[in-house]
């Protein structure tokens, strides 16, 4: 009733909201405290059923960061997001602005070429396989057709051009994505501004420039960094279409620290790879809170 | 002006091509033969329609199927009974640390699998979880919840609050007043967000592969990947088995697919 007071109020929103939080914080913030205990101690099939287990330092990170595959993963985790970003965003870009111009097809198709995004990735990995293959895959077929090429590629074979492959069928995923967050952003800046603009005499670099681009920062910002945090994390993605090969070639952070718990049976030390790979996105993710609280007072 | 027009359609239908292409190729390759997959020049469209691809996957589909269905449903609604009061709670009821409670969601939403799935692990080995559904229907719900959560809150923070009064006033409690003016006026989005709870579980590989090593408990997405790993290069099989698995999301994306972009927008970014 209005007038019980402000405590059962508040009593009964609780009751609403704590249910959800308790469950986020028993299966995500629990097991990553406890992904620390297990980073510091000796965790491996022989250990892993009996109680007390020996605390061992940082022996599992001194042995994660002098395995060079793991030096590779990190360099590798890095050219994959930063390539992804720069082609997600800049062709997100040009098409959220494509899109935002009327004409009879444009918001249909950018409506509907979302649908990447709901599709399983294991999916997504595995055609992007077929169409890259060597013997028989089409990308090699159109290139061969069109005399770019002479010899089929044999993409997944050899490190650069996986990565290649890797970036490109996560952007077919990113770039729709990007334009769609880039587009609520276009939205939210009112006609009005640029209107005056051109009766200011402005011409459509400048009004780009000078409008657009000032009044999109923080969704901007916030696209890029969020952006950066889901590529960050791939791992359905490296791990059906290359399984981080050829040998290391492809190894990101996430598959890394998989393999190494559950190929390897170094629990220890694929916790400890996990955290590495916890400190990274942590960082990124206050940077993302900032932006958006930003926002908010705005 | 007009010529302009017809340009932007243009160009927009070749993006549209360019971009829906991978799709069409998954399609159009689990109808053909063996014999024109292996061909050296990759046809664009079958030379004979065939449905052998799929009949070939019939006999091991019931199981993952299955395993499938019920650990996207459970996760849906473990997700739903969660993440729609807590949407509303939020939105409705000025509580303490509610600010605190959605940097939570937003912290946990970013956090990747990779991150637990060794904890996750060690932990459901101990209680016995492990090969049974509940692990991959518990831990897939973690995806969903904080984008339902963050996806909703708007809607209900546009309902006006004299709502809930007269409710009220006309009887019924705070949770009464939830069930039956605050959810069926936000029915649309709270589909969406059952549509988006059940897809993440399907769509989940991480999870289900981890927890459950065995073959009669695992979903499709587990099974076509070791299927893959055996067959590598049958692709018209392999492709059969993908159409059915990106089937629920499309027949999902089609039909809705006002709610589910706007969704990922606002679930996404923040409400």
């Amino acid at each position: 009733m209005p007038g019980k007071g402000k405590g059962m109020n508040r009593v009964i929103g609780y009751i609403f909201i704590v249910p959800a939080v308790i469950y986020m914080l028993v299966l995500i913030g629990y097991p990553i405290i406890y992904n620390w205990i297990i980073s510091f101690q000796d965790v491996t099939t022989t250990t892993l059923g009996s109680a007390v287990r020996d605390f061992i330092g940082f022996d599992n990170y001194k042995a994660v960061f002098s395995d060079s595959t793991f030096k590779k993963s990190i360099i590798n985790t890095f050219i994959y997001t930063v390539g992804c970003l720069i082609i997600q965003f800049s062709i997100g870009f040009l098409m959220a602005i494509f899109f935002s111009k009327k004409f009879r097809f444009s918001q249909p198709i950018r409506g509907f070429i979302v649908i990447s995004w709901m599709l399983p990735v294991t999916v997504t990995a595995l055609v992007f396989k077929f169409m890259f293959a060597e013997g028989n895959g089409i990308v090699n077929a159109i290139l061969t057709n069109l005399n770019i090429i002479k010899e089929p590629i044999g993409w997944l074979l050899k490190g650069n051009t996986a990565m290649l492959v890797l970036i490109i069928a996560n952007s077919w995923v990113g770039i729709p994505f990007n334009m769609l967050l880039i587009t609520n952003g276009l939205n939210n800046i009112s006609n009005d501004i640029y209107e005056s603009a051109s009766i200011d005499g402005a011409n459509t670099i400048q009004k780009f420039f000078r409008i657009t681009v000032p009044l999109l920062k923080t969704t901007i910002l916030s696209v890029l960094v969020l952006g950066f945090v889901l590529t960050f994390k791939v791992f359905d993605l490296v791990y059906v279409m290359t399984g981080g090969g050829p040998v290391d070639a492809t190894e990101v952070l996430s598959t890394y620290s998989y393999k190494t718990s559950f190929q390897l049976f170094q629990f220890g030390q694929g916790a400890a790879a996990a955290n590495i790979l916890f400190v990274c996105l942590f960082i990124v993710a206050l940077i993302y809170l900032r932006t958006i609280s930003k926002d908010e007072v705005m | 002006m007009k010529n302009r027009n017809i340009l932007m359609n243009i160009l927009a239908v070749v993006i549209a091509c360019v971009f829906l292409f991978p799709l069409y190729w998954i399609v159009i390759n689990s109808f053909k033969l063996d014999s024109e997959i292996f061909a050296k020049i990759p046809t664009l469209w079958p030379k004979e329609f065939t449905l052998k691809a799929y009949q070939e996957q019939l006999s091991g589909l019931a199981v993952t199927l299955k395993n499938s269905i019920i650990i996207a449903i459970g996760s849906m609604l473990i997700s739903l009974v969660l993440s729609v009061p807590a949407a509303y709670g939020l939105a409705r009821y000025k509580v303490k640390g509610s600010k605190l409670f959605i940097l939570i969601f937003l912290i946990t939403q970013m956090l990747p699998a990779s991150l637990v799935l060794t904890p996750l692990f060690l932990t459901f080995s101990k209680l016995n979880l492990l090969n049974t559904y509940l692990a991959p229907i518990l831990s897939t719900a973690t995806i969903s919840i904080p984008f339902i959560i963050l996806m909703l809150r708007p809607g209900f923070l546009s309902l006006p609050k004299e709502l809930d009064d007269a409710a009220r006033i006309d009887g019924c409690n705070a949770f009464t007043s939830f069930l039956r003016i605050a959810l069926p006026i936000c029915k649309p989005t709270v589909i969406t967000a059952a549509c988006f709870s059940f897809v993440y579980a399907w769509n989940d590989l991480a999870y289900s592969m981890t927890f459950n090593t065995k073959d009669t408990m695992r979903p499709m997405t587990a099974a076509i990947y070791t299927f893959m790993n055996q067959y590598g290069t049958k692709w018209n099989s392999i492709m059969a088995y993908g159409v059915l698995l990106i089937l629920p999301s499309c027949i999902i994306f089609v039909t809705m697919q006002k709610h589910i972009v706007a969704g990922m927008t606002s679930g996404s970014v923040k409400g």
